[in-house]
């Protein structure tokens, strides 16, 4: 298949350099398997093999782009799609800077987060481990909802300026289990995220969901009162804080149009707690990563924050071109962020209900619905939600009903961390929309931060 | 290829399927135009055509799609195997609520195709206006032009056979400032339904050029302004904002596949229970909420919805009562049986997928607050004795039941004792759903109403972003927590 690909990519830049069109080629596959569960029963059933070329023209300083969903049969399709585009760039306007076309240096090929045994799933294996991962847990009530969403991803590109390739594929599966109450309304989650198929262990979910149930089925639920909590977030909380500062923190061409709460001179300064590092680590293969970027640049790990100092923001090609910085490797899909642990030895939830504690801890597992109301000040607003639990000082557990919390990530990132969990675990936020694209980080599986403020508490579900 | 389908799905029938329907996009095509600070940042077209394929077996849905199209018979088992596994873990049989069979079109109404327009007229367009932005105070001005053109065949096994043509124009434009303390602030306008087309004419020169003079006055006192108080205050809430508050928290929580628990593992489910129907006052009885996909030009019509059935307009909240919700073919017969009565009299035609790769799910159609009978925005603040205008959405967050929710704003206006007095920055809101429409104090009359288009809803796995409406007056609220 790869040669395929690769061979119809020539084909489209021959074609292209025949007519004189200074163009670049994208080529983006995938072959997607969705099981989704609600009210205990699998409610959709789906699958899409979808191949999508998005093809680029340049003429000097313009820039006009094309993306057709087609078929490797269809090349005279794709060849309509360059002339398309060749006459877009005419009429296009030319930017204010000069857009860089890559060059590949040489060809590159990276298949080592592929694995076919996890892209070939059956059916019957994706509903047999939902099987297992909830066995004995269901009742009249207690019902099951989640996804179980797995595929392969291929991703192949050429340019007119050289003949060489660059060809990634990936396989990549994403789980979550939800069991909710279907009239007290409580709802509890366990996730799992696999790059191979012996990642999948249906049983650890079990084990999870198992825990949180006990609680949650036995003890009657409670508005909690407002004010300053000490906080423990699990991954998927931790994830999608880390997620939005990508947006809204480091990215260079976000704080070149103001949409970043670190500025230029912050660079070298310290921003964050120094229990804070994180990095963006393309060896890390359960981030799904890219080892060079889509413009041919090698990708190494690279530190962002250090013992909180923030060291430099990260810029893709386009941004670097615009704002006259260098690019960092970064015109990628999705980075791969690792945030390190810390040195507290607490790896499950019952090691965090057992450990001591001098004052309440409010476990938050996860966050629903998180927006930025002033990007400016990293201030953030989301809902808790899927098993959040009151860790009381005198060792008893209550169950909260959800709460909001709107709170900087410079505060909440900052010198109230209290600790972080020495063991870190994936975190994967693969979106669902538009083009495949497996996105996964690694967190810290607890950070506990003092004293933030709950500004909502809820009297039901 | 419509006989090609046919003969496919008497197959499945044949095979042992309930039920099967084929969605054919001969074309989806768009374009996307994006200027920022006058460079012409996106220029891009797309084009895509495909199949899919939905079938029912033994109370099980399976559906399968693909954009080759050279195997028809192929995708048509691949949706029936899936829907085999699927009857595997069956709780509720599906069952499909009674329809007409029809054979039937639709054409969304336009005067003059975006894409016959060329490509130059409409960057022009941009570049007029970019410089139109382009302001003392400004630092970042964006202008977008968003169109679509779609081409959809329905068939299914009940004898339908429907033929839509769909086009949407979105055009926006917004700018951003920084203040003194180096935050970012912005004010943006897109148009609301004017006419009764929605083609290139929808573009007009004029209306965008002295809004472009507003937003840029508007966003330079909001970089002068103080901070929003922190307390409780009447909110005025424009249909600038008040479109999102009744798309977040009356769409959204009243779609029957929520309230059912279908979306719980992701999006959420709803306060609202099939006890709720007739009983709850989800509002103050100024509050009338309708479902209405018969609005003569918008994106929320559109003829036939997914499952064959014709556009309507169903009343969602009538005088502050909860009485119906957005709804398809399986989920009303469900709700029905498991609620042991009749509260749905069919389905509402609310079914629609995003694409031909994407089942249908229950989407918003035009979800409308009927005007009501307190006069102007001016008649509204003139009555008002301590509150805030607001307008302009820059964040929303809601709980995962839709019970409650936090807004933030782009501009406030602070009122006393019937005047305006100044503006202020970082505006927000919040508040508890079904209290907050219980404040419900005042609703403008029609010359406050007007028809906003969304064109982002997000909802489902795999996702689906739809385009849809929205038609508000000015809406007031009272003892509503400001500034947190
Ligand atoms: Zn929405």
């Amino acid at each position: 298949m790869k040669d395929q690909i690769l061979q119809a990519l020539r084909d489209l830049r021959d074609y292209a350099l025949k007519k004189n069109i200074e163009a670049t080629f994208f080529y983006h596959e995938e072959d997607s398997y969705l099981m989704r569960f609600a009210n205990s029963a699998i409610s959709l059933n789906t699958n899409e093999h979808l191949i999508r070329l998005e093809i680029t023209a340049y003429d000097d300083r313009r820039r006009a782009s094309y993306e057709l969903i087609t078929d490797l049969k269809n090349l005279d399709e794709m060849k309509q799609g360059v002339d398309i585009t060749a006459e877009m760039v005419k009429h296009a306007m030319p930017l204010s800077y000069q857009p860089t076309v890559p060059t590949f240096k040489d060809s590159f090929v990276d298949e080592n987060g592929f694995d076919s045994s996890l892209a070939s799933l059956s059916n019957e294996e994706r509903l047999e481990y939902f099987n297992k991962a909830v066995a004995g847990l269901e009742t009249d009530d207690i019902k099951l909802s989640g996804i179980f969403s797995c595929g392969a991803n291929t991703i192949a590109q050429i340019n007119t300026r050289s003949e060489h390739t660059q060809y990634f594929k990936t396989s990549d599966a994403q789980i979550s289990i939800v069991l909710s109450h279907s009239t007290l309304k409580w709802e509890v989650i366990a996730e799992q995220s696999a790059q191979k198929k012996s990642g999948l262990n249906p049983t650890a979910l079990h084990r999870d969901l198992s825990y949180l149930m006990e609680r949650y089925q036995n003890d009657a639920p409670q508005q909690i009162p407002l004010g300053k909590y000490d906080i423990v977030f699990g991954p998927a909380a931790s994830g999608d804080l880390l997620s939005i500062m990508n947006w809204i923190g480091f990215s260079g061409g976000s704080m070149k149009r103001g949409f970043s709460f670190i500025s230029e001179e912050q660079v070298g300064t310290k921003v964050f707690s120094d229990k804070f590092n994180l990095t963006d680590d393309p060896t890390c293969l359960d981030t799904f990563p890219f080892q060079r970027d889509l413009m041919g640049m090698p990708r190494n790990s690279y530190t962002i924050f250090e013992n909180g100092v923030f060291k430099c923001f990260t810029w893709s090609q386009d941004d670097a071109d615009e704002y006259g910085a260098q690019p960092t490797g970064h015109t990628v899909m999705h980075k791969s962020l690792v945030l390190s642990g810390g040195d507290t030895e607490v790896t499950t939830l019952e090691e965090l209900v057992a450990m001591p504690r001098e004052n309440d801890i409010l476990y938050i597992p996860f966050l629903h619905y998180m927006n930025l109301v002033n990007p400016s000040k990293g201030l953030v607003t989301a809902s808790s939600r899927f098993g959040a639990l009151l860790l009381k000082k005198d060792g008893s557990v209550v169950v909260p009903y959800n709460v909001r919390v709107t709170q900087s990530v410079l505060d909440i990132f900052g010198d109230k961390v209290a600790w972080m969990s020495k063991s870190q675990t994936i975190n994967n936020t693969s979106q669902s929309y538009g083009a495949r694209n497996p996105t996964a980080l690694i967190v810290p599986i607890f950070i506990q931060v003092n004293d933030l403020e709950i500004s909502h508490s809820n009297s039901s579900y | 290829m419509r006989k090609k389908l046919q003969e496919q799905i008497e197959r499945l029938k044949k095979a042992g399927a309930t039920y099967v329907d084929a969605r054919w996009y001969p074309v989806e095509e768009s374009n996307y135009l994006m200027m920022w600070n006058g460079n012409l940042k996106n220029a891009t077209s797309s084009r895509e055509s495909g199949v899919g394929i939905r079938a029912l077996y033994k109370g099980a849905w399976g559906f399968s799609a693909s954009s080759d199209v050279s195997n028809i018979g192929a995708l048509f088992n691949k949706a029936f195997d899936n829907a085999r596994v699927a009857a595997q873990r069956v709780t509720f049989p599906v069952r499909l609520a009674e329809k007409e069979a029809v054979q039937g079109s639709f054409s969304s109404p336009n005067r003059i195709d975006p894409f016959a327009v060329s490509l130059s007229d409409k960057i022009s367009f941009l570049k007029d206006l970019d410089e139109k932005l382009n302001k003392p105070g400004v630092t970042q001005r964006v202008s977008e032009l968003i169109f679509m053109r779609k081409q959809i065949v329905y068939i299914d096994s009940e004898g339908s056979e429907i033929e839509k043509k769909i086009i949407e124009v979105f055009p926006s434009i917004q700018v951003m400032g920084v203040d003194s303390q180096g935050e970012s602030h912005s004010r943006k306008f897109s148009p609301a339904l004017m006419g009764e087309t929605r083609g290139w004419e929808t573009v007009n020169q004029q209306l965008f050029s002295e809004n472009a003079e507003r937003i840029v006055r508007e966003m330079n006192e909001v970089l002068v302004a103080d901070d929003c108080p922190k307390e409780d205050r009447s909110v005025i809430l424009l249909p600038g904002i008040m479109y999102l508050q009744t798309h977040e928290t009356i769409g959204h929580a009243l779609e029957l596949d929520r309230i059912l628990g279908y979306e719980l593992g992701f999006a959420g489910g709803s306060f609202v229970t099939l006890n709720d129907f007739g009983n709850l006052q989800y509002g103050s009885t100024k509050l009338t909420a309708r479902a209405d996909a018969t609005l003569p030009n918008s994106p929320g019509s559109f003829g036939y919805d997914d499952d064959g059935v014709p556009a309507q307009d169903n009343l969602l909240i009538d005088k502050g009562i909860l009485v119906g919700a957005i709804t398809g073919r399986q989920m009303v017969e469900e709700a029905n049986a498991r609620s042991h009565k009749q509260i749905f009299n069919g389905s509402g035609g609310a079914n629609r997928a995003t694409a031909f790769y994407r089942v249908p799910i229950e989407r918003m159609t035009n979800i409308n607050i009927d005007p009501g009978n307190d006069g102007s925005l001016e008649d509204i603040v003139k009555n008002t004795e301590k509150g805030i205008i607001l307008d302009g959405d820059k964040s929303w967050s809601i709980g995962s039941n839709r019970e409650q929710f936090h807004f933030a704003t782009d501009i406030g206006w602070l009122v006393e004792n019937g005047q305006i007095t100044r503006v202020v920055k970082n505006s927000t809101y919040k508040g508890e759903t079904v209290k907050f429409y219980n404040s419900l104090s005042a609703v403008g009359d029609q010359s406050t109403w007007e028809v906003r288009y969304v064109d982002n809803c997000g909802k489902g796995q795999p996702n689906q972003i739809m385009q849809l409406g929205h038609g508000i007056p000015v809406c007031r609220f009272d003892n509503v927590r400001i500034g947190e």
